[in-house]
């Protein structure tokens, strides 16, 4: 098990968070216009600057990285700067982000530690299948791996079933990609008359990139490798790393040496107590190339604060629960893709894809559930049928506090994806 | 002892289709066939001659079905088989008819339900 991880007792985190936070904000008023003019702006005094004064300073907003675009939140002369990422951008400017070498290092060390947190060792083969290049999951992943010393095999996205030759026959022990992906690798799996517990070898999943459930969670472990957990990051943050899963599984045990984390509320900004649910907002500690004050990530999470029984003291926040962008209002109402699933996982015969159309009746929001049915799905009755649906759309509005309308269909209907899963069909005309 | 495939279809134009073309791809007669709806959806139920073949062509096409336990009585004989079962308490879930002037009937206890027929001397299939 990894020193850094263990390196730490809460309260030498909290004066080193403490010490850094305030080197941070004097480094960024000193190398990068933006923030000087948004520290001077709100009146930041950096000689008298304590660790709670973090709250004054106005918060960093992805539109604040497009509008910057493409480089001007960099901190350091370009010169510095080896590595370059960007977002997919499909709204507007990409966002871009930029590295140095001490960076690119930080990265590789913080995904090592989440890959030892899962249990990996350098007896491991990893099988990296997150999509290498502008996108940080492929590269995160394989640098954690390779200086953990394991045996990569950078298998990105796509070509499943050349994945799965590969998975047996090199013997991968760790399969790292988006966890609706490594559900439709165990599908697949069966498809090609792989039977994972004789075939493979696969003992960790290191799944993230988007919100999942207990109930994929489940299944993967029912079916396809021995343990699964959750990763976090974004490329805002260097990439995949930023916070994993333990063998408590409840919660995510996010760096607290790289990543001063606090909680707000999305509408209002004020800063919520351990415990209570909004969006995370993250200040970079350690990043040099583009360092962020205050990032706003739109992932909504609860920070917990308590010593977890594994030993590391880092604090932990809650499975993601939602990203303000999935969040789909509904007249008037935050419903999250998470809490659907959670309740078609109650049910038998049902599998976990699912698709949600949104669209207007007048001036009335509608949500469609539409839930693909397994193969020893009940066929015979139709009674049951109904009364399956009646069930299911009763369960989700109780858990939703809106009226929902659920319908099923066949199996292998609904689009399967191989990056992050296109859940949310919205045809209310903004 | 007959097995009736029972397959969920989604109500819409084409998936029936589809369902009939798998079927006379692979060489596999439908004897009987009921159609059930409600709404959105639709149950196919059908007997068919190569039942060992029709389970495996029908799983492979990812289709959600279920093998389930029907009675085949010549139509000559429904009067005096629905009275019977009546008499017996046993419930008639869903019948349909079939070619070479049969029927099939899905009841709630069909081991009783076969002895029951064959005192009273009617043929079950």
């Amino acid at each position: 098990m990894s020193i850094r991880a263990h390196e730490f007792n809460k309260s030498q985190i909290k004066e080193l968070q403490a010490r850094k936070l305030k080197e941070v904000v004097s480094r960024v008023y000193q190398n990068s216009p933006f923030y000087r003019r948004r520290l001077n702006e709100a009146g930041i005094d950096l000689s008298s600057f304590r660790p709670d004064d973090i709250k004054k300073i106005p918060f960093t907003t992805k539109t604040d990285l497009r509008d910057n675009y493409p480089l001007g939140l960099i901190s350091v002369d370009m010169s510095k700067i080896v590595r370059l990422h960007a977002s997919s951008g499909t709204t507007g400017n990409p966002t871009v982000v930029a590295y140095t070498k001490k960076d690119i290092d930080a990265w590789a060390e913080l995904s090592m530690r989440c890959l030892e947190i899962c249990g990996a060792t350098s007896e491991d083969v990893v099988q990296v299948s997150y999509g290498y290049g502008l996108f940080t999951g492929g590269l995160g992943l394989h640098y954690g791996a390779e200086r953990l010393g394991a045996k990569v095999i950078p298998a990105s996205t796509g070509n499943t079933k050349r994945q799965l030759k590969l998975m047996k026959d090199l013997g991968a022990t760790v399969l790292a990609c988006t966890p609706s992906y490594a559900l439709f690798l165990a599908e697949s799996a069966k498809e090609e008359g792989i039977d994972p517990r004789r075939d493979l070898r696969l003992r960790i999943g290191v799944l993230g990139a988007e919100p999942w459930s207990e109930s994929t969670r489940k299944i993967l472990e029912e079916e396809f490798l021995q343990s699964a957990h959750d990763i976090y990051g974004m490329s805002e943050l260097n990439g995949p790393g930023v916070a994993i899963e333990c063998r408590k599984k409840n919660g995510l045990h996010i760096w607290e040496d790289h990543y001063f984390v606090e909680i707000i509320d999305p509408n209002t900004g004020e800063v919520l107590e351990p415990g209570e649910k909004g969006e995370m907002v993250v200040t970079t500690l350690e990043k040099d190339g583009m360092p962020l004050l205050r990032y706003r990530t739109r992932d909504i999470t609860i920070l917990d604060d308590e010593i977890c029984e594994c030993g590391i003291a880092h604090a932990k926040i809650k499975k993601i629960i939602g990203r303000t962008d999935d969040m789909l209002k509904i007249r008037g109402i935050s419903v999250f893709p998470s809490q659907i699933e959670e309740v078609i996982a109650g049910f038998e015969g049902l599998t976990p894809f699912y698709q949600l159309v949104v669209d207007r009746d007048g001036p009335l929001d509608r949500l469609l559930v539409k839930i693909e049915v397994s193969e020893d799905f009940k066929s015979d009755r139709l009674v049951e049928i109904v009364d399956l649906q009646k069930r299911l759309e009763e369960e989700l509005r109780d858990v939703l506090s809106i009226s929902v309308a659920v319908e099923l269909t066949e199996p292998r209907t609904l689009p399967r994806s191989e990056g992050k899963a296109q859940r949310i069909i919205d045809l209310r005309k903004v | 002892m007959t097995k009736q495939f029972s397959i969920f279809l989604e109500n819409k134009p084409g998936r029936l289709s589809s369902i009939i073309d798998l079927f006379e791809r692979n060489q596999i007669k439908v004897l009987a066939m009921g159609i059930a709806e409600a709404g959105n959806y639709g149950i196919v139920r059908c007997i068919l001659d190569a039942p060992e073949k029709a389970a495996e062509v029908l799983r492979d096409a990812n289709t959600a079905v279920n093998l389930v336990e029907v009675m085949i009585i010549d139509l000559k004989d429904m009067y005096s088989a629905v009275r019977v079962l009546g008499e017996k308490g046993i419930n008639i879930d869903y019948a349909y008819t079939m070619d070479m002037g049969r029927m099939v009937i899905k009841v709630d206890d069909d081991a009783k339900a076969r002895k029951a027929l064959s005192e009273a001397g009617i043929k079950t299939y």
